[in-house]
């Protein structure tokens, strides 16, 4: 472990180090999947700043679910974006498996990412969509190609492989991108409003769907929503708000 | 393969889904550039190389020449036979004569050849569609079809001949006639330039109406096949006495290539001004599709996509665009090379102008000669200039940050 990781996202008091267990040396318990500590991001607004995120902790163990609660604009999203290593924190740091955010190449293989608005290529089909994570790692084979089918049939697109996004419905669209951000068999899946554009009954199906694939596969699960019963079915429930989580 | 080179195919020619329309307009925008240069530059290249095959099937590759007439050519011939790179060699004398049958009367160039010779360098039978060579003796001549046409004659007929020598003989009071020679074949060498003035006799025939005595003009040399003219015309002159001069057909038609080259070369970068405009419209469509895509290209980038990869991706589709282009617009170009004459011809019967395009352009056909070197020109250019036109949305894909293309709803 180097003392002063390349994109960690410095500064970090020794609290913060201590509470993210990123440099004790050796530890004989797992580091969590992901841990934030102090995490604070801001936006300038014309003269006036705006603190969306102040000072967010948050540890997400193997196979944990957690969900995230908030009212819209409350910046659930922005502290998806900066679990995801997308957008970087003012302030805190981050890490994945005891370790700072990887480099874009290896996002892939770390985590997977479920979108509200499902952000499926239109030219590929779904079994298309669902190897393009795994393309971007390394031109796929048989086993990822087996392993895309698996997903799909998981997901209960078996038949509908084939099919262009155009030609799914929402939820079958949002079942394809639950398929593609599994396929790498990610550490953490990150789903920001997955059932947001899916009708109650779909949405429904769709985290059933999400919290039984995560907890057979001992994926982490940082899900995003409104929805409070969706919520309820996580392991762990928190709500942010004023940019605090708790 | 990559995956940006595969999501490049794949953004250009989706599978199983409706005509890829902008792919299509931006290939068929670059096909239309490179069809218009092959077309061009292969008419232009036909143009010098039939002026070439004409210049060395008439003359040979190599002239000999000199300041005054040639008296012992014999001597210089036997030289000339000496030397490795020489096949053939054959004397000839020419110039200008005046030519009246019927009351028509009409400007010729002559001239005379050396009837054992004169076949090893410049095949006059294979151009001779009524008559026969065999026929001629020193009171015959050979007209071009033009030339015949002009003057209304055909096989069989008397024609008269007006030399220089007739004109200098009137300065002294002297009367001298025209020589009456018979038309004994009428040829046809297919450049209007030849074919509309040419008129042969023999050697001793135009010596006569020259007053040359035994002198020539000239010696036409055919060189062994594969020989570089140039070289040739060089090492000639090194074993030629000082008052005789080796050409090659390139040095006595030198301003005249160059012309040639010129043009060429200008017509070719003017051209190259469609493949520019089509790769305008190359990056038009990209710059689309990377504003239609942000929100995709957002995806990529949060995937684990890395902003050089997600450029290669759009620079891909530019060279594939301009890859596409040039195959469809070499086939386009060939295929239209290949029914080119039925298409001038088609238009000028069209419009009834089929012997007016035929005086006008010198040739009875459409000449067509591809260079590889043009080909690989074409192509090296085309692919260069498209790829450039993907590098602008490239950069602007590049320049998109994850997360802001994410949140672009």
């Amino acid at each position: 472990m180097p003392d002063t990781p390349p994109n960690f996202h410095a500064p970090a008091s020794d609290v913060e180090r201590s509470r993210l267990n990123v440099d004790r040396g050796a530890v004989p318990a797992p580091p969590p999947v992901l841990a934030a500590a102090a995490l604070s991001k801001g936006y300038r607004s014309g003269d006036r700043r705006i603190e969306v995120l102040r000072g967010v902790d948050l540890t997400v163990a193997a196979g944990e679910s957690v969900s995230i609660r908030g009212e819209s604009g409350s910046g659930k999203s922005t502290l998806l974006h900066l679990f995801a290593g997308l957008d970087s924190p003012d302030t805190g740091m981050l890490a994945w498996e005891g370790r700072p955010a990887l480099p874009p190449e290896h996002r892939a293989a770390f985590l997977g990412l479920v979108f509200q608005s499902f952000y499926l290529i239109p030219e590929l089909d779904a079994l298309g969509n669902v190897l393009m994570a795994s393309r971007i790692l390394h031109p796929p084979g048989g086993a990822e190609r087996e392993r895309a089918q698996e997903l799909l049939q998981r997901v209960g697109l078996a038949e509908r492989g084939h099919h262009l996004p155009a030609q799914l419905s929402g939820g079958e669209r949002q079942r394809a991108a639950i398929a593609r951000a599994l396929i790498n068999r990610p550490r953490l899946l990150l789903a920001d409003e997955p059932t947001g554009n899916l009708d109650e009954k779909t949405g429904d199906s769709v985290i059933e769907l999400l919290l039984g694939l995560c907890a057979e596969t001992q994926t982490a699960l940082v899900l995003v929503t409104h929805n409070a019963a969706h919520a309820a079915k996580t392991g762990r429930q928190l709500f942010l708000h004023n940019g605090v989580l708790g | 393969m990559p995956w940006y080179l595969y999501l490049a195919l794949k953004q250009l020619f989706p599978t199983g889904r409706r005509f890829p329309f902008f792919t299509a307009i931006s290939v068929m925008g670059v096909a239309l550039g490179v069809m218009v240069l092959v077309v061009v530059t292969s008419v232009m290249g036909g143009f010098g190389s039939e002026i070439r095959r004409m210049i060395v099937e008439t003359q040979g590759e190599v002239q000999i020449k000199a300041q005054n007439p040639i008296d012992d050519y014999s001597a210089a011939i036997r030289l000339l036979d000496a030397q490795p790179d020489v096949a053939a060699a054959t004397p000839i004398s020419e110039g200008g004569v005046l030519v009246e049958h019927s009351k028509h009367v009409a400007y010729s160039f002559i001239q005379g050849m050396d009837l054992a010779t004169v076949d090893s360098v410049f095949q006059l039978a294979k151009y001779i569609y009524e008559g026969s060579l065999d026929n001629l003796d020193d009171d015959s001549v050979i007209l071009s079809s033009q030339l015949a046409a002009a003057l209304a004659a055909n096989v069989g007929d008397r024609i008269e001949v007006y030399s220089p020598l007739l004109i200098e003989s009137l300065k002294s009071d002297t009367v001298v006639l025209p020589r009456e020679v018979r038309v004994v074949a009428l040829m046809e060498i297919g450049h209007q330039q030849l074919d509309s003035s040419r008129m042969y006799g023999t050697m001793r025939f135009v010596q006569g109406i020259y007053g040359l005595g035994h002198s020539v003009h000239g010696i036409n040399v055919r060189l062994k096949p594969g020989t570089d003219e140039d070289a040739a015309a060089a090492r000639l002159n090194a074993v030629l006495p000082g008052t005789l001069r080796a050409f090659s057909w390139q040095d006595s038609f030198q301003e005249f290539l160059w012309v040639l080259g010129l043009e060429k070369g200008m017509i070719f970068f003017l051209l190259l001004i469609i493949v520019v405009v089509a790769a305008f419209s190359v990056m038009s469509s990209l710059l689309i599709s990377v504003v239609r895509k942000t929100r995709e290209i957002g995806l990529l980038g949060a995937l684990g996509g890395r902003p050089r990869q997600v450029a290669a991706c759009f620079c891909a589709q530019g060279f594939i665009i301009g890859l596409s282009g040039t195959v469809l617009g070499l086939a386009l170009g060939f295929a239209l090379l290949a029914v080119r004459n039925d298409i001038v011809l088609g238009l000028a019967r069209a419009t009834q102008r089929e012997e007016v395009l035929k005086r006008f352009y010198q040739f009875s056909q459409l000449p067509a000669h591809t260079l590889p070197g043009d080909v690989v020109e074409i192509v090296v250019f085309t692919l260069v200039i498209s790829t450039l036109a993907g590098l602008i949305p490239a950069w602007r894909a590049a320049r998109l940050k994850p997360v802001e293309a994410l949140r672009n709803e």
